[in-house]
């Protein structure tokens, strides 16, 4: 390991305690806090310390920390899952940060993403957007040999590109409309692409797009901000993707 | 108690599918009468409640986390076996049931392991169908590689996400079911307690996470899939919410808790850096094909790596097993580091790490290919680190990872209570005591996919239920169980918090009932839980209330629980004098080091029933029978 | 026909109605730009050109018909989609700070926009509501560019569409689903240097008016 080095630092923190409460800042010293550190495990330290000072720790969504269930995540310093590219708050270290940083920490807003406590969100809506069609019908057990539809090498690994999104929101958090087009466009992409998400992908692309509209996400500007910020940098070509699936859906199938 | 296994009479390879056939069915139009409840959404619990509500039952499925799609299966990096032999490299249902049953150190049953070696194809098949992206070949075709303990490429993967790609596989499926009506979905719900009527589990109790309210829910059967516990450890590469926590309450409640010193200690992990630290992360084994380990020759040579010459250097695992070198078994390239260590010899500034160096391999295939193979391991290791391992040698050491023990079950994966299932890495079935790589989401899936759908169906065929619902006095008092335990436990108000009572079990559990165990530590280790448990009851300090979301809150109740099952993993481990697979106590190894078996007194599988708070638990022992095997002594040199 | 409404009615569907109108702005810039070129050959040719133009009769009818339903499609679609945007973030972040995606063009898309709408109806009642018997064209034109205040608005103006273009052009594209990984970064590339002609092939007019009369 480089040579760890401790830093102090204020955080300003979004407090909220329950959907219906206004919430606000509050500010807090984070001290001795070693580069080595992850973002989450300085937020153990502080929440230790506010534990022992009678205080109610932050609230904030995580498990695996490692980068790949995407239950962490708040935005920092205004960045989604903090500044640095392709990586998960789990996974930023303290070393990208120096001493007596200021750091803002606020959690995704979205008008789907109903606020829980603190840092914590509602993503629900994702699933039910997955429910609405981010599937392939198959019962269990129906299911011919594994290598009886050949599928081309480049086409599995753009459907893989796509199927490595996991459902974390910064998409949503990072979009200025709040639109969560990346996600949808990520799950249709996939299986759009796989012969064997053929049958049903008209049905898919517009059941799922139009969840997507009930549930109240922005609209796609085009804008890529969610490409930047996706902690596993999937590309808005899958947008492009879904637009070309929601006009095959609309205007060249008989689905309604 | 008498432990009935249940394996079918006749030959191996008929078993499952004469079992099948003398299994009761339920009429399709008679299994929406039937509710079942499944506690947890990976690769088993997402499995079954999907395939259970695609066959007709009404099903109830709970997770802790926000959403079922968040599963720790789905931080499983390298892959799944099967046999389909696609390679053609001479592999078999046969040859995966021996690597598994090797591979685990004879300590598994044998009718289980090759019903799992059966499935597995059809896993594939599934998969596949589901849309999963599985590497492929130019031509198209499916791409394998290969894992340790296997001299075959039978390993199907997804790039180094394969865990993920198969738990949202298992999250698709589910979330077809949950549209369709079939599948009651409850996200951040912890079970905190069996609910047993007329000696049949019948029902959970579960507290809402966000609301802090007090749940009971009833059901037909009960279908536990709730992981492993290895974060007892508190370290471990486990995620934050994996806990023993449902398992143990079943347990309380009379299942059977098998074999909970089982555990796997991965030996390609990045080193503990600190005492703040929450977590270990693995890097995928596959690091062993191409790069050395070694140590400084002298105790304390702390010169910088690049700065130590060859002659001054131990390539430990090279010198020692000349001929499989690195690519030793798990539990030997652990047991071989905690070894340097211990004599000094460790590096970094813990003195807890040894070095995993690619330098030749870098001279002699150069940085491109190194780049192309491992490029995305290098690069997480960079980011968590801050070193460069194109230039700098990594720095490993050995961390929790599975754990092979858990609930007794027989071959209907039905544990002790009536009606109470156990899958996945939940219950102790197919990897005696050392799972091969990538046999965890084989298992998983075996088990949700195509086990438990046959046998749940002849559980309910076969028993007159009685009417029951969550008026019933069993689920009253199981909530005023659950509700007063919470009570107590905020009401203590103490001076420490949850985490340094979990951080300190987790030390005594590392150092005493690790990678390497005796029974004189593990004596010591067991009143020190004792001595640490009756702390936490009168020191513990939680923040907040009940009716709240509260984090601290349900960590407590988890770490409560781990302070229990800890003692139970030591009495596990002190029973077993043997060394067998990852259960290696040092009072019982070769002249080189080597674990020793004890064939004649501990073929068996130990499963401990609960008594009392205050008492012992009871030791079970089920024999292990090899009738298609021999057992052999494993030797790596 | 229930299937039309739900499908332009929804996110995408607006989206590509919008998609499709701004390109046929483009369209329409092309050849606005082209006309507009012929100020450059000085009064008489101008007028020629303007004179050629009126005598289409009924086409140039058709043609003002479906900008305007077009404009009135893109306004309307456009307002609907920024304030259901606004309104899926109801509260805004404290600290907001691009990841770089955006662009200048991106980021101002509904102000460019307005401003331009704005500046289409001074337009159109600058040069084309006006009195037309007792003036040519040319004249108009020359009058107005002679008040140095006009040059820069317009200068203005015109440097605000090529930014609205220089996203609204690719974008559109994207929105359509034309999206290659051979021909995107082609797109892009036209889209920047459309946007440039754009702005100094309308920019320079009233420079040059102004600078020659």
């Amino acid at each position: 390991m480089t040579a760890a080095k401790e830093i102090n630092l204020t955080l300003k923190v979004w407090r909220q305690n329950g959907p219906d409460d206004p919430g606000g800042f509050e500010v807090y010293r984070a001290e001795k806090i070693s580069t080595d550190m992850s973002f989450l495990e300085m937020i153990d330290v502080v929440n230790e310390t506010l534990t022992l000072n009678g205080k109610e720790p932050i609230a904030f969504d995580h498990d695996c920390r490692e980068g790949i269930c995407g239950m962490c995540g708040a935005v920092v310093n205004g960045r989604a899952h903090g500044p640095e590219k392709g990586t998960t708050l789990c996974q930023l270290h303290m070393r990208h940060f120096s001493d007596e940083d200021t750091i803002v920490i606020e959690p995704w807003r979205a008008k789907p993403f109903e606020i829980i406590k603190d840092l914590v969100v509602d993503r629900s809506s994702f699933d039910i957007i997955v429910q609405a069609g981010g599937f392939i019908s198959v019962n269990v057990g129906g299911a011919q040999d594994a290598n009886n539809i050949p599928i081309p090498q480049d086409v599995v690994e753009k459907a893989m590109d796509a199927a490595a999104c996991i459902g974390c929101g910064a998409c949503v958090a990072a979009c200025p409309n709040a639109s969560a087009m990346l996600f949808v466009s990520a799950k249709i992409s996939q299986l759009a692409l796989l012969p064997q998400g053929k049958p049903e992908a008209a049905r898919r692309a517009s059941a799922m797009i139009k969840t997507m509209d009930e549930l109240g996400f922005g609209n796609c500007g085009n804008e890529a901000e969610c490409q930047e910020e996706c902690p596993k940098e999937i590309s808005i070509t899958n947008i492009a993707r879904l637009n070309r699936e929601f006009i095959k859906a609309s205007f060249f199938s008989s689905v309604k | 108690m008498q432990l009935e296994a249940k394996s079918p009479e006749g030959p191996l390879a008929e078993k499952w599918d004469r079992h099948r056939f003398e299994l009761k069915l339920v009429n399709p139009a008679n299994k929406r009468k039937y509710t079942i409840i499944v506690v947890g959404t990976g690769l088993a619990g997402g499995a079954a409640a999907a395939s259970l509500a695609e066959l007709g039952y009404n099903v109830k499925n709970f997770c802790i986390q926000d959403s079922p799609r968040r599963a720790h299966s789905i931080a499983a990096q390298g892959g799944i076996n099967a046999a389909k032999n696609y390679p053609n490299d001479g592999d078999s249902i046969r040859r995966l049931f021996y690597d598994t049953i090797k591979g685990g150190d004879f300590r598994s049953r044998e009718a289980n392991v090759y019903r799992l070696a059966q499935v597995s194809n059809q896993i594939i098949d599934h998969c596949v169908a589901q849309g999963i992206p599985f590497a492929r070949d130019y031509g198209g075709l499916l791409a394998n590689r290969s894992f340790g303990g296997a001299q075959v490429s039978r390993t199907f993967y997804a790039r180094g996400q394969t865990g993920q790609q198969l738990l949202l596989g298992a999250y698709s499926s589910l979330s077809r079911q949950i549209a369709a009506g079939k599948v009651q979905m409850f996200p951040r719900r912890e079970m905190l307690d069996l609910v047993l009527v007329d000696g049949r589990a019948r029902g959970i109790t579960a507290r809402n996470l966000i609301t802090g309210e007090i749940e009971s829910h009833d059901a037909h059967a009960v279908v536990l899939a709730t992981g492993g516990y290895g974060n007892v450890y508190f370290l471990s590469t486990n995620a934050m919410a994996s806990n023993v926590t449902a398992a143990y309450r079943a347990y309380k409640k009379g299942a059977c808790m098998a074999n909970p010193s089982f555990t796997q200690i991965h030996p390609t992990c990045i080193p503990v850096h600190g005492t703040y630290q929450s977590k270990l992360t693995l890097m995928s084994e596959s690091l062993r094909n191409d790069g050395r380990v070694w140590v400084p020759k002298k105790p304390g040579d702390n010169r910088k790596p690049e700065l130590i010459p060859e002659a001054d250097r131990d390539y430990y695992l090279e010198r020692k097993y000349p001929s499989f070198g690195n690519l030793v078994p798990r539990d030997v390239a652990s047991r071989n580091a905690k070894e340097q260590c211990d004599k000094g010899k460790g590096v970094g500034d813990t003195g807890l790490a040894v070095y995993l160096d690619f330098k030749d391999a870098i001279k002699r295939d150069g940085e491109e290919v190194i780049r192309k193979k491992y490029g995305n391991l290098f690069q997480m290791y960079e980011k968590i680190t801050g070193d460069n391992p194109y230039e700098t040698p990594m720095m490993i050491y050995p961390a929790v990872h599975y754990t092979m023990g858990g609930l007794w079950v027989d071959y209907n994966l039905m544990s002790t209570i009536d009606g109470l299932f156990v899958l996945g890495e939940a219950n102790f079935s197919d990897h005696g005591a050392n799972r091969l790589g990538a046999s965890a989401l084989m298992q998983g899936l075996a088990d949700g996919y195509f086990i438990i759908p046959y046998t749940i169906g002849g559980y309910l065929a076969g028993t007159g239920f009685s009417e029951v619902n969550t008026d019933d006095e069993a689920f009253k008092e199981s909530t005023a169980q659950v509700n007063a335990k919470v009570e107590k436990l905020l009401s203590i108000q103490g001076r420490r918090t949850v985490d340094d009572f979990h951080r300190e079990l987790g030390h005594i559990m590392w150092e005493h009932c690790g990678m390497a165990r005796n029974n004189e530590s593990l004596e010591k280790a067991k009143s020190m839980v004792q001595t640490l448990r009756s702390e936490f009851w009168e020191d513990v300090l939680i923040p907040g209330v009940d009716k709240d979301f509260n984090q601290s809150l349900e960590r407590a109740g988890r770490v409560a629980d781990f302070l229990e099952f800890g003692e139970l993993m030591i009495i596990d481990a002190l029973s077993r004098q043997e060394s067998c697979g990852c259960h290696f106590n040092e009072d019982y190894q070769t002249e080189e080091h080597e674990a020793k078996r004890d064939d004649e007194n501990y073929s068996h599988v130990t499963a401990w029933e609960y008594t009392g708070d205050d008492r012992e638990p009871v030791e079970h022992r089920e024999p292990l029978v090899f009738e298609n095997v021999q057992p052999t002594q494993r030797s790596y040199k | 026909m229930t299937w039309i409404t739900s499908t332009l009615g929804s996110s995408v569907g607006k989206k590509l109605m919008m998609a499709l109108t701004g390109l046929s702005f483009c369209c329409f810039l092309i050849v606005h730009l082209a006309g507009n070129l012929s100020l450059y050959g000085g009064q008489d040719f101008f007028n020629a050109y303007v004179d050629h133009l009126h005598s289409l009769g009924v086409l140039i009818t058709f043609a003002e018909w479906g900008l305007l339903i077009l404009a009135l499609i893109h306004i309307l679609t456009g307002v609907t989609l920024f304030f259901g945007n606004l309104k899926s973030r109801p509260n805004r972040y404290a600290v907001n700070k691009s990841a770089g995606g955006r662009t200048l063009g991106s980021m101002t898309m509904p102000y460019t926009g307005l401003f331009l709408l704005a500046f289409i109806i001074f337009h159109l009642f600058d040069f084309h509501f006006t009195d037309h018997t007792t003036r040519t064209v040319f004249q108009i034109v020359s009058e107005s560019f002679s008040k140095p205040g006009y040059v820069v608005f317009y200068v203005l103006a015109v440097i605000i569409a090529a930014i609205h273009v220089s996203h609204g052009f690719w974008s559109a594209f994207q929105t359509l689903g034309l999206d290659h990984v051979k021909y995107t970064p082609l797109i892009k590339g036209v889209s920047l240097v459309f946007s440039w002609v754009l702005a100094l092939g309308f920019g320079l007019i009233p420079i040059f008016v102004s600078i020659s009369t």
